[in-house]
Formats: structure tokens, sequence, C-alpha cells
């Protein structure tokens, strides 16, 4: 049962009848996880760069990456445009890609990584979440693909 | 003092961690957010405001290792209960439920490392 709200939430020229409209919540609760690692990842690197640099440039300057790579997926969820589905593929991926790379290195290369950074050990200081939260993005971008998509977060 | 802001920390780790599985529990049953959740999550956001205001003027004289870390996370933990309690309000099923139980969780693991970073546990 479609309600006004619903009907609400869909974009315009959305409103094949054919094409399901995707469902807000799933990507609601991405928002929210993704908007609090933007937030812890960004922060936490811009205060190792402030207070320590030195110490670990490529290591804070990673964090940093992440940092930005996690803002992008946030972006790309919460806003409609024409560009935010790739900026969200963009970020989801270059995420996965990243924590995979970055988590191999932490281990292998102990020395260029003497402080953590968010994916560090594919992100065990976060129990393990920045390595399965590119996989539920990417798979809920692959998901919702086919799906007409509500101009609201 | 320290048993006070020991108090504090702790009292927020309980309400936040309370908060976490009961919207935990009405998400796993289906249920939106409900009322008293949705007042809980202001108690918790007034309780981090108090926590983050008695650090900031105990900060001076404490001689925490990691000050610029410690206004960092006082400053940053004030975010996840607000953005968890619009994306509640908005989403009137059990992913707005979820929404809250993760910032919730969120904010009683940052309060830990708060306290951490206070020097309460060494």
């Amino acid at each position: 049962m479609r309600t006004a709200v619903n009907d609400d939430l869909r974009a315009p020229g959305a409103d094949t009848p054919d094409v399901a409209a995707e469902p807000t919540g799933p990507r609601r609760a991405l928002i929210t996880i993704y908007g609090i690692f933007a937030l812890a990842a960004t922060a936490r690197a811009v205060v190792q760069i402030a207070t320590k640099f030195h110490e670990a440039p490529l290591a804070y300057l990673l964090s940093l990456l992440s940092g930005l790579v996690y803002i992008g997926a946030t972006v790309g969820l919460t806003t409609r445009r024409r560009w935010s589905r790739g900026l969200a593929w963009a970020s989801c991926g270059t995420e996965f890609v990243g924590v995979l790379v970055i988590g191999t290195l932490s281990l292998a290369d102990s020395v260029a990584f003497p402080d953590d950074t968010v994916w560090s050990g594919y992100g065990s200081g976060y129990v393990y979440i920045p390595v399965v939260l590119p996989l539920l993005g990417l798979g809920w971008l692959w998901h919702t693909r086919h799906m007409a998509h509500p101009a609201r977060p | 003092m320290r048993t006070v802001i020991a108090a504090l920390f702790y009292a927020v780790v309980g309400v936040g961690l309370t908060l976490a599985v009961w919207t935990g529990i009405s998400a796993a049953r289906h249920r939106p957010t409900g009322e008293i959740q949705m007042v809980l999550a202001i108690a918790v956001e007034a309780a981090l405001l108090a926590q983050s205001v008695v650090g900031w003027i105990r900060l001076p004289g404490s001689g925490i290792a990691e000050p610029v870390t410690f206004v960092a996370y006082s400053i940053g933990i004030l975010a996840p209960v607000p953005l968890g309690f619009q994306l509640a309000r908005i989403e009137r099923t059990r992913w707005g439920s979820i929404c809250l139980s993760f910032a919730a969780v969120v904010v009683a693991v940052m309060t830990l490392r708060l306290a951490q970073l206070w020097g309460l546990f060494s």
C-alpha cells in the first residue's frame, strides 16, 4: 500500500509504476554510520596532523584520506543530485580498497604505521566496522541500482 | 573531585547503553523509536553536554597526557545522538531505531575513551 508520505518522497519522473521506490530506512542507517565515521576519522586525522605530524606523516595523511572518503560516502548517500550515486560508488569502492591495502600494510610494515589509522589492522580498533561497512554500502548501491530514488535522505 | 567526574562518566555510559539496548530491542521487534526513548535520548545528550562542560572546566589543572585529543572527543561526542535522534524522528520504521541505537553505542564507547584519556583507568 502506497501512502501519501511515500509518494511525497519519490523523485519527479520516478512515478513509473513498474519501478519500485527505494526504501529510505537502510540508506538512513548507512548515513548514520558513515556520518559518525566521517566525523571520527577526520577529527582523528586533524588532531594527529596538528599535534604530532612528524612522527608518522604517511599514516596521518592516509588517516586524513580515510576521513575524506567517509565524508564523500556520507554526502553521496545523503544528497540526491546527478553525481550523488557516482560519488557514493567511488567513495565506498575507495574505502574497500583502502581498508584492505592499509590493513595489510599496517600488519606487514608496522614501522611506517607506528600509530593507528581507522583502517589499520582492517579496522580492528573499530570492531572491524571499517572492513564491513564498504560491503554494506556497495551492496546497498547495487541492490537499489534500478530503483526510483527518493528526493530526500 | 575525581569521584564526581568518574560518577558522571559511568552514568553516561550506563544511560547510553540502556538507550542502545532498548532501541536495539525495538529494531529487532520491527518497532519505530518510541516517545520515552526519544526523551531518554535527549537526557543522554544533556548528560553528554554536562560531561563535556565539566571536562573543559577541569581541564586546565588536570595535567592529562593528551589534552587536544580529549577536547576533540568531548566536542565530537555531542554530534552522534542528535543525528540518530533526527533520523529516528523522520524514519518511523525499525531503521530509525537502528540509527538511534548505533548513535547510543558510539557515545557510550566514546565516553569510555574520554574516561581513559582523563586517566580514570590508570
